[in-house]
């Protein structure tokens, strides 16, 4: 039985090491210009370096970057930055906690919770049925390596790669989004329905100078998640979770 | 800003993320038998990720145009339910075509 129960941790292990691992080179990119603009907006090398160890997403990031550029003074203004760009994990947690098995005690939590990320979150919530620790930890190698390594990359090498490679690295984390969105959209109508009426919400509040100007962007991801997942839940119920998350096939 | 407050900042950062990362995480331990929020949390993925795609994605390169060819590539590859890496790669080397087209009809 013990044997068993550690085969089938290894094979969880293994199966989430590899499931992660083209997050990880998606990452790579995308942490690389990251780190090129911590160089360029003169962050010292080992706040580049904490910042990449410590605020594991590639927006807040930028968004930290950015404020520091500005010159930015006021701590408070960097915590409620990330306050709301990190509002969806709320969503993110209480979804993916209906998929636990019992391998998820609190320290297994505490180390998912830190390492989780959309990409993680998006392939994870497509396995079919529960979801163990083992898979869960092994999933969560590739892409923080990815980020971490592309991030010092991207500070060391700032000045070696050309405009013409850095701008088409720029395309590739919205690349995968696309690569996660359309194959479900593809099997199921509801779900195409939901991700349409979220494209021209998207679109609508980027075209309202309005709110263009009153809300970051961390703020209008938020409301335009809700309003479409909640207009998707009342005319289109989902009987049990798998109607939806039939037909991934995103990660093979 | 001084070198002893940014560290504070990225202190007061992590502390967030991870509010916001780990203790729902913590309290969620119930299975949830409501329709309507198991229907709500099926749709937040595709609906998160769509509202983060748009228009970021388009200001992602260096001119528009080139996004616009990214964009196109992934979305014909992702329909056809090519793979992550194959996707983000091809619409990475579309991007760098593009610029370098355009770059030399500039040049003429």
């Amino acid at each position: 039985m013990e044997n068993t129960a550690k085969l089938a941790n290894q094979s969880g292990f293994m199966k989430g090491l590899k499931d992660g691992l083209p997050i990880g080179l998606g990452y790579f990119p995308i942490a690389l210009a990251c780190g090129i603009m911590a160089a360029k907006v003169g962050i010292p090398f080992k706040f580049a370096e904490l910042l990449s160890l410590l605020i594991y997403s590639g927006s807040g990031q930028v968004a930290a970057q950015n404020l520091y550029a500005g010159m930015e003074s006021s701590i408070l203004m960097y915590a409620l930055t990330i306050f709301v760009m990190n509002c969806r994990y709320i969503l993110f947690s209480v979804s993916i906690a209906q998929k636990f098995d019992k391998s998820m005690g609190v320290l297994q939590r505490i180390i998912f919770g830190f390492f989780n990320t959309d990409e993680i979150y998006v392939v994870a919530m497509k396995q079919q049925g529960e979801l163990g620790a083992p898979y869960l930890f092994g999933i969560a190698v590739c892409p923080y390596l990815g980020f971490l390594i592309g991030n010092t990359a991207g500070v060391i090498f700032t000045n070696f790669l050309p405009k013409s490679i850095i701008s088409a690295l720029g395309i590739m984390i919205y690349a995968m989004f696309i690569a996660l969105i359309i194959p479900p959209a593809k099997h199921s109508k509801p779900v195409a329905i939901v991700t349409l009426i979220a494209l021209c919400m998207s679109f609508l509040m980027e075209c309202i100078p309005a709110i263009k100007s009153n809300l970051g962007p961390g703020i209008t991801i938020i409301i335009c998640a809700v309003v479409t997942a909640t207009i998707g839940a009342i005319v289109f119920p989902v009987k049990q979770e798998a109607d939806v998350d039939e037909g991934g096939t995103v990660n093979e | 800003m001084s070198e002893q407050q940014f560290l504070w900042a990225i202190l007061a950062m992590a502390g967030v993320m991870m509010l916001f990362r780990i203790v729902p995480l913590l309290f969620c331990k119930k299975k949830i038998k409501n329709q309507f929020i198991q229907s709500f949390l099926a749709y937040v993925p595709c609906a998160v990720l769509t509202s983060m795609l748009v228009p970021e994605a388009f200001n992602s390169t260096a001119n528009f145009w080139s996004a616009i060819g990214g964009v196109i590539v992934a979305a014909v590859l992702a329909y056809f339910e090519r793979s992550l890496i194959e996707v983000a790669i091809s619409s990475a080397v579309a991007v760098f075509i593009i610029e370098k087209i355009m770059n030399m009809v500039n040049f003429i």
